[in-house]
């Protein structure tokens, strides 16, 4: 319990942290949304009605007090109005983020099971020269960009065979290409962890036990081997996070999808500041809770962090020796 | 434009001969072309993809291309200006009446007209809604509008009569008055603030125009429906009654491969923005282009006068005459994007040939730096006084291809040694350099508008100021071409500007701006309000 209380108070720093620290950075960029947008020539304001328009903004207002009111803003669920649009930023999210959950939950899904499959493949399949080859797939896919990947799988999938409409396409339909854009690159590291831990506990005295009493390599792969090799692979998944945001950003935008990416994308080039902020905060919440919950699942895959003197420990992150 | 609406008739509608203004019309007859149908036949849905999501739909800001598709659509304006002769013809007015100084305006309406929420378009409505554009609402954040000069305030005569005045003349406000930048707009929306006509309120936005935005997904995708019940056209379109299509689906869709890719595959009827090196692929897949000009001011690079390494009119006349524009629309563009022969477009109201003082000369350019004390310094590049003739530029996001555009130019002003550095820069740092001419001593820019105030919009310093200069003799010339009150006397003021640029050598117009679009070959009846925003009013599928 001592434990979880800890590890709850430092996600809450880290939290604090992103928000002054995006705070900061935003204030110190050149320029800012107000200027971009309304100081633009295009819309040919004076002056004194750009004047006007930075007191209504309140971006007048020393940027300690702006600090304090942004945060209070924060703590109550208000994150102001996106610049650009004019949209309250709450509502832009609230909009978005079903959307980008779904894909990037069905990506990590389709991920897992391409990475398992790979790993799976990669110590059962038949010929010698067929396990290499699944081998090799990780570095491959580890190595496409994916907004190569999604235009590819665009103009062959949809423009080139007819399978898919990009355009009008169903809920579904219009899940299927970005998931597998968005699932390739994020199965690579995946896959890359899951066949070397397999490797690695393969070669413990355990397994060679196992396989003397004559067990199945099906059944030592799944029963010995993959549980021990689950660990590593569930940290490297919390880490993935950060690959499944930047992901979204180009998956969301060469699609045409509207999803937390995109916006981000938008209001990065505009530079909205209220969006942008919130934005940070939510990707620094989102990542403080899996890795949270990450660690929390520790105990359960391993059961001797259950013990209760190895709690105050940091957990082991690689676990060699089966219980 | 030599793909624009070729088979486009004009009669002569006797009906619309009101307040002694001649009023040439346009028939909308479907261009036929080979086979199908050519009766326009009603109903269908229409995929149209945009290449930006929209902003805001407060009228004053539909100069941004995206806002202005959809205002063009959903709302009707007091006037309508032909396309094809740029007249100012009636509308919601009637008919009207100008003082001799032009500093009042009396507009008859239509007592017929109604929004879409079902609020009728009065002569109350019509006075709330250019007060709104005309003085702005600060307590809404509701920004003037660009097209609307020196207004004073309204008077409501009766219901369907309003006069407009004006503090000082404003011979502009008869076309500002057609432009969608004066949308009309209901009472209720009136009181919304600029943050409420942004995107994720597009559906409460409420205009009388022949279609109604019904649903909105935020930067993704918006429906608009024909309203059964629209019977107030401009009376010069053959067209009457409401629009053909039932339904246009409209799909952001910011990357150029999928937008031309689903064109050409047939998920999608229409997209806006085909880029100069698509529209190859896009004509041999059998789609056809469409590219109205935007008929304003040029895309230009503005020259700073006021950085001193550009300060010498030698200098730059050295700049024109090196750039070969020729070159620049034969590499970069197509014969689409016509070459600049003075800082306004052929097709702009007011245009007059400066082709004279724009040659590209590249040995004139050497002599003028020669006689202005630059010599040629030991990396090919003009020194004078230990400084390098050395100029930056932004590449500008809002130009088509304004990258491949600026190296270009780098490397014909490097024959005559000059170096221009293209720089990239994040929205921020480019919004406050542009303003710094030490640090943007060219800057690269257009404005599409098709009234004679346009000139004035770019080039005066208390407006757009591109030039952000310093000579009150231009903003001289350019007041009086928004104050002259007799018609042919302001033309003839704007050629004075158009003069006066090109010999000071202020300007270096590069191409005469379009918006390309393309369509597949059943979409009918396509058209663009003068600065090439799309219409879908008179658009039928043929298949």
């Amino acid at each position: 319990m001592h434990y979880v209380i800890r590890r709850v108070g430092q996600a809450a720093l880290v939290l604090a942290a992103a928000f002054t620290v995006a705070f900061v950075l935003l204030q110190a960029l050149p320029g800012d949304a107000i200027l971009i947008k309304f100081e633009s020539p295009e819309l040919g304001l004076s002056p004194a009605q750009i004047a006007d328009i930075r007191a209504t903004y309140g971006a007048d207002v020393p940027p300690a007090l702006q600090f304090v009111h942004t945060l209070l803003g924060f703590l109550s669920g208000d994150f102001g109005y996106s610049i650009q649009k004019g949209t309250p930023v709450t509502q832009l999210l609230a909009e978005a983020l079903p959307d980008t959950a779904t894909l990037a939950l069905l990506a990590i899904v389709v991920a897992v099971l391409l990475a398992v499959g790979i790993a799976a493949l990669s110590t059962l399949a038949p010929f010698a020269w067929l396990r290499a080859f699944v081998r090799a797939l990780p570095s491959v896919f580890v190595s496409v960009p994916v907004f190569w990947l999604g235009i590819v799988l665009i103009q062959v999938f949809s423009f080139q065979l007819g399978l898919v409409p990009i355009i009008g396409a169903s809920p579904a339909q219009a899940l299927i290409l970005p998931v597998l854009t968005l699932a390739v690159p994020i199965s690579a590291p995946l896959a890359q962890i899951l066949v070397r831990s397999i490797d690695e506990v393969s070669l413990q005295p355990f397994v060679a036990v196992a396989r003397a009493k004559g067990a199945s390599e099906r059944w030592i792969l799944g029963r010995a081997v993959g549980r021990n090799a689950l660990l590593p692979t569930l940290t490297i998944a919390g880490v993935l996070l950060g690959e499944l945001i930047g992901g979204a950003v180009v998956t969301e935008t060469v699609f045409g999808r509207a999803g937390i990416g995109r916006i981000t994308e938008q209001a990065v080039s505009q530079q909205d500041t209220p969006v942008l902020q919130a934005v940070v905060v939510l990707s620094a919440l989102i990542f403080v809770t899996v890795n949270l919950a990450v660690d929390l699942l520790y105990p359960v895959l391993d059961p001797r962090l259950k013990n209760p003197r190895h709690t105050n420990a940091r957990p082991s992150k690689k676990v060699g020796v089966a219980a | 434009m030599p793909r624009l609406n070729p088979a486009r008739i004009a009669v002569l509608s006797a009906a619309t001969l009101t307040a002694g203004v001649l009023v040439a019309g346009c028939a909308a007859t479907p261009q036929t072309a080979g086979a199908g149908s050519t009766d326009p036949v009603t109903g269908g849905t229409l995929t149209y993809l945009e290449f930006q999501p929209h902003t805001s739909l407060y009228p004053p800001t539909a100069g941004f291309y995206p806002n202005g598709g959809l205002v063009n659509n959903v709302t009707d304006r007091l006037t309508y200006q032909n396309p094809e002769t740029l007249e100012i013809e009636p509308w919601i007015a009637t008919d009207w009446e100008v003082n001799s100084d032009a500093t009042e305006y009396t507009f008859n309406l239509r007592d017929d007209v109604t929004f879409s929420d079902g609020t009728a378009l009065d002569a109350a409505v019509v006075a709330k809604n250019i007060d709104t554009y005309g003085l702005g609402k600060t307590d809404l954040n509701l920004t003037v509008s660009e097209a609307i000069n020196n207004y004073a305030g309204s008077t409501v005569v009766d219901d369907d009569t309003v006069t407009f005045s004006f503090s000082a003349p404003a011979p502009g406000f008869l076309q500002a008055t057609s432009t969608i930048n004066s949308g009309l707009v209901s009472s209720a929306t009136l009181d919304r603030s600029y943050e409420e006509f942004g995107a994720g309120n597009a559906a409460e936005v409420i205009g009388s125009g022949p279609y109604v935005i019904t649903a909105e997904s935020i930067g993704t995708s918006l429906t608009l429906e024909a309203r059964d019940d629209y019977d107030w056209a401009p009376p010069s379109l053959e067209h009457q009654g409401r629009a053909y299509l039932d339904q246009i689906n409209l799909v952001v869709t910011p990357e150029d491969s999928v937008r031309i890719g689903a064109l050409t595959s047939g998920q999608a009827d229409y997209v806006r923005y085909v880029q100069a090196f698509d529209e190859a692929q896009v004509e041999a897949a059998g789609i056809t282009l469409y590219a109205p000009q935007t008929r304003g001011v040029n895309n230009s690079l503005n020259i700073r006068f006021t950085n001193p390494l550009v300060s010498d009119l030698r200098v730059r006349q050295a700049l024109v005459a090196a750039i070969d524009t020729q070159e620049i629309v034969d590499t970069v563009f197509t014969e689409n994007y016509p070459v600049a022969t003075s800082s306004l477009s052929k097709t702009a109201l007011g245009y007059k040939d400066e082709s004279a003082l724009l040659t590209f000369d590249p040995d004139a350019s050497r002599d003028l730096l020669e006689d202005a004390g630059w010599i040629e310094g030991a990396d090919g590049i003009r020194e004078k006084d230990g400084q390098r003739l050395s100029l930056d530029v932004y590449v500008a996001a809002p130009q088509p291809l304004s990258q491949q555009t600026l190296e270009l130019a780098s490397q014909q002003l490097a024959t005559v040694g000059v170096e221009l550095n293209v720089k990239a820069a994040d929205s921020g740092t480019y919004a406050a350099d542009i303003k710094d001419p030490l640090k943007t001593p060219l800057y690269h820019s257009m404005v599409g508008r098709a009234d004679l105030d346009v000139i004035k919009s770019q080039f005066h310093t208390l407006n757009r100021n591109v030039l952000l200069s310093d000579d009150a003799h231009l903003d001289e010339l350019l007041e009086l071409v928004a104050s002259e009150a007799d018609p042919a006397a302001r033309l003839e003021r704007s050629g004075d500007v158009q003069d006066y640029l090109a010999e000071q050598a202020y300007v270096i117009p590069l191409f005469e701006e379009p918006q390309v679009y393309g369509a597949a070959s059943y979409v009918k009846g396509v058209s663009y309000e003068s600065v090439g925003r799309p219409s879908f009013y008179d658009v039928w599928l043929d298949k």
